[in-house]
Parts: structure tokens; C-alpha cells; sequence
């Protein structure tokens, strides 16, 4: 092969990357009101929760998942001993295990920095898609990692900016609106669709049951327990459903 | 327990939530091509997110104040459900968030 033409396949793969980047930005483009309206109660929380303006904007940065910032600020505003608001954290974020054991087959080829850098941009709502449009067949073949690049830059963008701009505008957002709403809108409409199968919806209605029961429950274990009840019901719900011959597992 | 947690001990829960957010969120990821899990697992995960935005979702549309609100007139209730109907007409995601947000505005007012 020459080098003209080496070099004319380097262009086309650039492109062909580019261009997956671009199709994940837009693919995530309907749930972005939910990330921004999300990020926006959360940076007013943050400063409403007695955090000052620089280290909200520090946190919002560093961390990045709302609902274990979330968690967080009341016990920062209560003193509480050091670990235990970084145990709250944790066990907040548990879920991100499961999420990254999920995505796990899907780069498991890529290079280390990749799925670290993919690792920490994914998010609650990145996630969701990403495991949606791999169960309907609609990821895109080839430069996946490329794909999911540019879903979670977007939301990482809107979230963030919509973060610091509840920050810097705490005391002007109108709280009483319950804008964070949105947020649970938009999770439910990404889920909402794969509840049509009867695994999906037992689980879902396990994992909701034990949530509503387990909130008192301290470090956000409620959260993590309620998961994993609604998993392992969806898992035996699909075990005791036959396939059809040759369907694809 | 009184005093908010400031300065360097502030500095360091921020450093130390990063902690738990990276390594949660790259665990698995990070082990590669070198973990085989089994059939029963890859199958179980399949469900992860619909169980774990359920966990979410359920409480945060049920719950207020710490507290149960399980009246029908709960307009996070009304809100979710006009969002789940409009999905069964059209899979379009922003008129749904838009008539969920309608309903859930519309009660919060007037219910």
C-alpha cells in the first residue's frame, strides 16, 4: 500500500470517528433538559446546603454526580466526622458499579485510558442509553467508544454549565417550581421504554417497593439494596420465562 | 456537630467523594478483557438500569419531605403518569418531559 493511500484510510477512519462522536451527541440531545434542569437544582442546592461559591463550583467539577453531592451537603453543613460523609458518597455511588460491570463486554478492547476517561464521564442518564440502544441493535457498529465519547460530552457540558450557572445564580432560581422534576422525567422516559418486557417490570416494581421501604436507611444504603432486590427479581423472572428457539440470549 | 466542615477538611471530603465517584464508576470497566463473568451475571445486568432508575425514580416521585405521599393527587404521581401515557402514543422523549411537566405544574397548582 502506499503512502498516499495509507494515508487516505488515516483520513477516513478520523472521519469515521468524528462522525460517530457526532451521532452520540445528538442521540443524547432529547434527555439533555433533564441533565440541565438537574444540574441547575443541584448547583442551587449546593449553595443553599452552605457551601461557599468556589467550592461548589470545585465540587460540581471534581465529582460529578449530583446525587452523592446531594448527599453530602447535609452532613458537611452538620459537622459530620470526615468519613462518614465520604462513606455516604460511596455507597450513594455504589450503582456505578453494577453500571460499569454492564459496560464492561462493550470496551472491554479499548485501551486503559479510554475506559477510564469513558468510566468517569458516565453518568446515570448516559447509561441508560447507552444500555438501551445496545439491547434495541441500534449502536453503531464500529467506534463505539467514539459514540459514547460524544453522549457523555454533551451531557457533561449541559450538566456543568447548568451547575455552575445554580451556583453563581443560586438566590434568582426559583426553587418552588420543582424544576428538578424534570430530572426524574426525563430518567423515566429513558427507562420507561424497556419496561415492556415482564423481567424489566417485575424488577422495576421490586426496586421501587424496597426503595420506598429502605429510605431511612443510613449512608443511602436504600438506594444500592433497592437495585440489587430488582435486579436479582428480574433475573429470576427471566429465568423461569422459556426463549424461543434460537433467539439470540 | 454543629459546625459546618470548612477549609482543608472540606478540601479533603471534596478530593475524597471524587475518590468514590471515579473508582465506582471505573471499577469494572477498568478490569477489561481479562474478567469473564458468567451467563447468569451479563444476564442479570441487562436489568441494571431499569431496576436502578427505579430505585430512583419510584421514591423521588413518592416520596416528599422524607415522608410517603401516595395520594392519587401527588402531582409528581399525575406528572409521571401523563409523561408514561404520552410515551405509549409517541416515543418522543421532549413532549413527553413536556406533558409531564404540564400535568405536574397543573396540579401542583390547582389540585
Amino acid at each position: 500500500m502506499g503512502i498516499d493511500a495509507e494515508y487516505r484510510q488515516l483520513v477516513n477512519v478520523r472521519s469515521a470517528r468524528r462522525a460517530a462522536f457526532h451521532a452520540g451527541q445528538r442521540a443524547i440531545l432529547p434527555s439533555l433538559p433533564g441533565s440541565a434542569a438537574w444540574g441547575l437544582i443541584s448547583g442551587v442546592a449546593m449553595v443553599k446546603g452552605g457551601l461557599a461559591v468556589p467550592w461548589a463550583i470545585t465540587m460540581s467539577l471534581l465529582v460529578y454526580g449530583a446525587s452523592a453531592q446531594l448527599a453530602a451537603l447535609p452532613l458537611i453543613a452538620a459537622g459530620a466526622p470526615l468519613w462518614v460523609i465520604v462513606a455516604t458518597g460511596f455507597i450513594t455511588n455504589l450503582r456505578f458499579v453494577i453500571y460499569s460491570a454492564a459496560l464492561r463486554p462493550h470496551f472491554a478492547n479499548e485501551p486503559f485510558r479510554v475506559r477510564a476517561v469513558l468510566g468517569f464521564f458516565m453518568t446515570d442518564f448516559t447509561f441508560t442509553l447507552f444500555m438501551r440502544r445496545a439491547q434495541a441493535g441500534t449502536l453503531p457498529e464500529t467506534d463505539r467508544d467514539a459514540w459514547f465519547a460524544g453522549v457523555c460530552s454533551n451531557n457533561w457540558l449541559t450538566w456543568q454549565t447548568c451547575a455552575i450557572t445554580g451556583i453563581v445564580a443560586a438566590s434568582t432560581v426559583p426553587t418552588q417550581w420543582g424544576l428538578e422534576f424534570t430530572g426524574t422525567l426525563a430518567l423515566a422516559a429513558l427507562v420507561g421504554p424497556s419496561l415492556n418486557v415482564r423481567p424489566a417490570l417485575v424488577g422495576a416494581v421490586f426496586a421501587g417497593v424496597v426503595a420506598l421501604l429502605s429510605h431511612g436507611l443510613p449512608f443511602r444504603l436504600g438506594l444500592f439494596c433497592a437495585a440489587i432486590v430488582g435486579i436479582i427479581a428480574a433475573s429470576v423472572t427471566d429465568a423461569f420465562r422459556a426463549p424461543p428457539a434460537g433467539a439470540p440470549a | 456537630m454543629t459546625e459546618p466542615v470548612t477549609g482543608i477538611a472540606l478540601a479533603v471530603v471534596i478530593v475524597g467523594l471524587a475518590l468514590t465517584t471515579l473508582v465506582t464508576r471505573t471499577s469494572f470497566l477498568l478490569a477489561g478483557s481479562r474478567l469473564k463473568l458468567g451467563h447468569r451475571i451479563e444476564v442479570a445486568l441487562r436489568y441494571a438500569p431499569v431496576c436502578t432508575l427505579s430505585a430512583i425514580i419510584v421514591p423521588d416521585v413518592l416520596m416528599h419531605g422524607g415522608t410517603w405521599d401516595l395520594s392519587p393527587l401527588n402531582p409528581r404521581l399525575i406528572g409521571v403518569v401523563a409523561a408514561g401515557l404520552w410515551l405509549c402514543v409517541s416515543r418522543n422523549i421532549v413532549g413527553c418531559l413536556a406533558a409531564g411537566l404540564l400535568a405536574f405544574t397543573l396540579a401542583r397548582l390547582y389540585l
